[in-house]
């Protein structure tokens, strides 16, 4: 999954992020207090339950939200500091492909590349490239409108990498796509990592971490949980249990944030522990 | 090129694309005009009333037609559709200046406005109205209306970036339209009643109605075109400034 390099400096390094918001309630802490460092070239998956942190942590990092407290660095740069160098470094595909539906494919591409800096036969040039990166080059002059949920992610995906970021958010890619758009946006993660490019990844699929990710972290309730790689974390899992089965990493998951898993009548329930 | 050129280039091309959402804006306001002329025309002969200055009612209606044109604020609902959706998200992950993203929707209204106000002066045109300012009053007022939706957009884009939602951005929308029926827009200030007199006279949207007026009816009068400039830039100054304050503080 890595490009096996030699040196690992960070991609990314989050010390004591934490984000506040004022709501209706009073303040709300979304995040409180999280330390992150992804490694140069790795794919880093970033699990929580519903409402832990996981995006509003993407939206800090990404520079689309501020930091209420703490620090954050992308490919060395700070993103609260000098967030016009850290857009430059990285890469963001959010939740729920945001397109407009009104331009083809390869005019957002070229838009894309154009806000990026590159002259108009660059933006051409490079959206013709990523077209065919992400198989899309036949539906190219096709408006968005018309794409089906796996080419609108995949055309997200090439738009995210148009000015060759080094580290790329992706920010639950693949919910609500059918298992063969999924394969298909897997495969694309995989060729992007090899191509050198770090990639944050988002996800509710423990599976999609799995096959994924180098390391992982679980956010729960606004703070890291637990940290490694999904084997490291399975066989902490199973020493800590010592009952002789091997946990997956749904296990890992469901232990880490306080849940658990109990067979009731043939079916899976999740209940608070 | 400018980022903002290239989003209004974008955001040309998106109007351009969606025909019908231009449909309510040319006919609506055509349709009042219509309306107004047939309801007042006699009434008002243009042989028998001073302040038509010989032209049929019509010359004296349309200004109120061609603001109601440019206040449909287009541009905010395409910006609330994108904030949404997440594509303005994915704007502002780009290296430009926030306000480029603003400022492109409006150059694009700019261009919209035009084109639509060109078109209606066309018809008026038929139904009798001269501009009396001749061809240079004429591309002033296709110009002063063109910046006044500018301007009226940019507070409708306001609502959108504040609300983030298409519902509240059209209701905000209604806020403003009062401002342009507490106006002397069936006959001038002076044969207002009192209260009426004093709102109108306190409504700043007055003074671009008038300063266009005075292009259709007097030719170029210094005193209500200036005023109507004064207007127009003092609000497209606080537009802006609100914009760049909201935009660039935008969670």
């Amino acid at each position: 999954m890595t490009n096996g390099q030699a040196e690992h400096p960070s991609a990314i390094r989050a010390v004591g992020l934490v984000k506040t918001y004022r709501g209706s309630t009073g303040e709300i802490e979304a995040v409180r207090g999280v330390d992150l460092e992804v490694r140069s070239g790795e794919v880093f998956g970033f699990l929580g339950p519903n409402g832990a942190g996981k995006s509003t942590t993407v939206r800090m990092l990404t520079t689309l939200m501020t930091i209420t407290a703490g620090s954050a660095h992308v490919a060395g740069v700070d993103v609260a500091a000098d967030p016009d160098g850290a857009r430059h470094k990285i890469g963001v595909a959010l939740q729920e492909a945001g397109l407009d539906p009104r331009q083809t494919g390869r005019e957002l591409l070229t838009l894309q590349a154009r806000l990026f800096g590159m002259s108009s036969s660059e933006a051409a040039a490079r959206a013709e490239e990523l077209l065919e990166l992400v198989e899309l080059t036949d539906a190219g002059d096709r408006r968005i409108k018309g794409y089906s949920g796996g080419m609108k992610r995949r055309l997200d995906l090439a738009s995210a990498l148009v000015h060759r970021p080094d580290v790329l958010f992706l920010d639950e890619p693949t919910t609500g796509l059918d298992p063969a758009s999924r394969l298909t946006v897997w495969a694309e993660v995989r060729r992007i990592n090899q191509l050198g490019t770090t990639v944050f990844l988002t996800t509710q699929y423990l599976e999609e971490a799995d096959q994924l990710c180098d390391r992982i972290a679980i956010i729960d309730q606004g703070r890291i949980v637990r940290e490694g790689t999904p084997s490291a974390l399975k066989d902490d899992l199973a020493r800590r249990r010592g009952d002789g089965t091997t946990p997956t990493l749904d296990d890992v998951f469901l232990d880490a944030t306080g849940r658990t898993r109990v067979q009731v009548d043939g079916d899976v329930k999740e209940i608070q522990a | 090129m400018n980022h903002s050129l290239t989003l209004g280039l974008r955001a040309m091309r998106e109007t351009l694309r969606t025909p019908d959402s231009l449909v309510p804006t040319l006919l609506i306001p055509l349709f009042f005009l219509v309306v107004n002329i047939g309801q007042a025309g006699r009434i008002f002969p243009s042989d028998d009333t001073d302040f038509l200055n010989g032209q049929n009612y019509a010359a004296f209606q349309l200004p109120s037609s061609l603001l109601l044109a440019a206040s449909f604020g287009g541009a905010a609902l395409y910006l609330v559709e994108e904030i949404e959706g997440g594509y303005f998200d994915k704007l502002r992950a780009t290296p430009i200046p926030r306000m480029s993203i603003v400022l492109g929707r409006l150059y694009a209204e700019f261009v919209k406005s035009v084109g639509i106000t060109a078109l209606m002066i066309a018809i008026s045109l038929a139904l009798g109205v001269r501009i009396e300012s001749g061809v240079a009053g004429f591309v002033l007022l296709v110009v002063m209306v063109s910046i006044w939706a500018m301007v009226f957009s940019g507070f409708m884009q306001l609502i959108a970036l504040k609300t983030r939602s298409a519902a509240a951005t059209q209701a905000g929308g209604l806020v403003f339209f009062p401002l342009l029926f507490l106006t002397p827009n069936f006959v001038p200030r002076n044969l207002l009643t009192r209260p009426m007199e004093v709102a109108a006279t306190l409504n700043p949207v007055t003074y671009v109605m008038e300063a266009c007026r005075s292009l259709i009816l007097d030719g170029f009068d210094a005193t209500a075109l200036g005023k109507g400039a004064v207007v127009i830039a003092a609000a497209g100054a606080l537009m802006l400034g609100l914009s760049v304050r909201l935009i660039n503080r935008y969670d």
